[in-house]
């Protein structure tokens, strides 16, 4: 499997105006379901647009799948698809012919891009509706749309930004669906979004902005992995942190529910004798796996 | 309440040709016809450019039609000849060109379809230069037709041979007369389309920008401010195509301000040239 990264940014910069955007991000982004998480305003779009060649870079260097975005723009999109968060899809066509038309601008033959079109369509599940035009189309089905046209011309990498933005809970999960299957086609994805729990969902890889700056680059498991163990006891909860204790573990005491890390021990095995020794009920053990919201709200700049 | 069934159909690769940058202006030209005549759209989309074309076409038919059965071609007895019947469809052909050109760069805008285009192998050159081509392919299609359609009945029924010998330039005037009033007509139908939202407005602005420059030319030219007669807009292609064809069909306010055609032609340039700039650039703003 190839592990060279798929985008490659060095010391990028970006205001508008007065107004910093991006503020000496470095990053290398491995391939597969990329993550991008941030509040409003926290410069993700910026960076998408950056990544497709929209906006210029005002310092840095930009590289993605392999091409410099600032010398080889149209390498860089031909490979690249982008569904933006806001609308992009015209009312007056027939999903079947946006989607085909959509096909040939990324430079597939016509009779491939119809055949295409077809496929994707009926892939994001609008294949009964492909024939009618795309004013007519809901919420949900706009965005199915606006996926099958960051797609219909088979790119490496898609870029998304908000890709369940306005959909009900049956849609979001449908989109989700989607685009965790994205990596099974070969294609690469990165996902922006402020709801950290679609993130949580389909990326194995996050990365955090905060104010223009990188907070954290890495796979998604090593924030949801942590030494610590988390355990919660039915009796004297208070008891089993002080026998925890005098064991050598650091002990954070929440309501019924204990976190506690040992540094020179084995945190289970500290966790077991000290139940056993307090006479307390255990209700629940093991590891402590952190959110993603936990560690976005806990993050100092790097 | 679920609105589609996601079909599981595997992914299958393109493993085929891509056409990369070509491909992609090939396809926005495409559109671009597809757009100015409604094509693939609703029925409505093509009822006025195609009634247009068919009002532009009519009589060169009907003068075919009348020369095939009378059996003879009398330039007289067909009302007017090549260079008359540019003031009919140039007249047409500005409708035509104020409602194409709003419709080639209002709605991509407007619902967004640029973000499209920013993730394709394409610049706002591309974008801007193919969109150009389409309208230029269609309004020289819609101005020169009819010529064409005249040129070859009157052949027919006077032989083709001597015919085509003896007026074959009627051709080549023809077309540059077409062409003139194209790149005389569409630059700043372009520049309007590019500050607007809404495509009906956008036309009307247009038509009115040259109907009164023109209006408005006439007056300060009789008040003695003669520089004006550059800015009578609708009257320059009408000028230059006199010129080419070696005609005087009307009295031309460029020409009534004392200006030579060779002048008008030069205007025509320069508007389009800065009307390219200006468009280019808005459309930049615009992606």
């Amino acid at each position: 499997m190839d592990t060279a990264p798929i985008i490659a940014v060095t010391d990028l910069r970006f205001a508008y105006g007065d107004i910093v955007a991006i503020d000496g991000v470095s990053l290398e982004i491995p391939p597969g379901r990329i993550g991008l998480v941030g509040a409003n305003g926290a410069g993700k779009t910026t960076l998408l647009k950056i990544l497709l060649g929209v906006l210029p870079a005002a310092s840095g260097r930009v590289e993605v799948l392999g091409h410099r975005v600032a010398t080889e723009q149209l390498e860089v999109r031909s490979r690249v698809g982008w569904m933006p968060e806001s609308a992009c899809l015209p009312p007056d066509q027939t999903a079947a012919d946006f989607l085909g038309y959509a096909a040939e601008l990324g430079g597939l033959p016509v009779r491939a891009a119809r055949q295409r079109a077809s496929d994707v369509l009926g892939l994001v599940g609008l294949h009964e509706e492909r024939f009618r035009y795309i004013r007519e189309f809901s919420t949900g089905m706009k965005q199915r749309t606006k996926l099958a046209q960051a797609i219909v011309h088979d790119p490496s990498l898609v870029l998304l930004d908000e890709p369940t933005a306005g959909l009900d809970p049956e849609g979001r999960e449908e989109m989700l669906d989607l685009v965790t299957r994205l990596q099974d086609f070969g294609i690469n994805a990165v996902i922006s979004s402020h709801v950290l729990t679609d993130i949580e969902r389909t990326c194995d890889w996050v990365i955090m902005l905060d104010g223009g700056k990188v907070l954290r680059s890495s796979p998604l498991t090593d924030l949801s992995t942590t030494d610590e163990v988390e355990l919660e006891v039915i009796g004297d909860i208070e008891a089993v942190a002080n026998r925890a204790r005098a064991m050598g573990a650091t002990v954070e005491v929440l309501g019924t529910v204990l976190h506690l890390r040992a540094p020179d021990g084995d945190a289970f095995e500290i966790s077991r004798d000290a139940v056993a020794d307090s006479d307390v009920s255990l209700r629940r053990l093991g590891a402590r796996r952190t959110t993603l919201e936990d560690v976005f709200m806990g993050e100092e700049p790097a | 309440m679920t609105e589609g069934v996601v079909f599981d159909l595997g992914w299958r690769p393109h493993d085929g040709p891509r056409f990369g940058r070509s491909g992609a202006r090939r396809a926005l030209y495409k559109d671009g016809l597809r757009r100015v005549l409604g094509l693939r759209r609703r029925a409505r989309s093509k009822v006025l450019p195609f009634t247009l074309m068919a009002i532009a076409l009519l009589p060169a038919l009907f003068f075919v039609a009348f020369g095939v059965i009378a059996g003879e071609f009398d330039p007289a007895a067909t009302l007017f000849g090549h260079s008359e019947y540019f003031d009919l469809t140039g007249a047409l052909v500005l409708i035509f060109t104020a409602l194409a050109c709003s419709e080639l760069l209002i709605p991509d805008r407007v619902h967004g379809t640029l973000a499209v285009y920013a993730s394709r192998p394409l610049t706002t050159g591309d974008y801007v230069a193919m969109r150009t081509a389409s309208l230029a392919t269609v309004v020289f299609g819609f101005l020169w037709l009819p010529h064409l359609v005249l040129f070859l009945g009157r052949a027919w029924v006077n032989g083709f041979a001597s015919y085509l010998g003896d007026n074959w330039e009627v051709l080549w005037e023809t077309a540059l007369g077409s062409a003139v009033y194209f790149a005389a007509y569409a630059p700043l139908g372009f520049v309007v389309a590019a500050f607007s939202r809404r495509t009906s407005l956008a036309a009307g602005v247009y038509l009115g920008v040259i109907t009164i420059s023109s209006a408005a030319a006439r007056g300060l030219l009789e008040a003695g401010f003669d520089f004006i007669g550059l800015f009578a807009f609708q009257h320059h292609p009408g000028y230059v195509k006199d010129w080419i064809m070696d005609s005087s069909t009307h009295r031309w306010i460029p020409a009534d301000a004392g200006f030579d055609a060779s002048v008008s032609l030069l205007m025509i340039i320069v508007v389009a040239v800065l009307s390219g700039v200006v468009v280019l650039a808005r459309q930049r703003r615009a992606a």
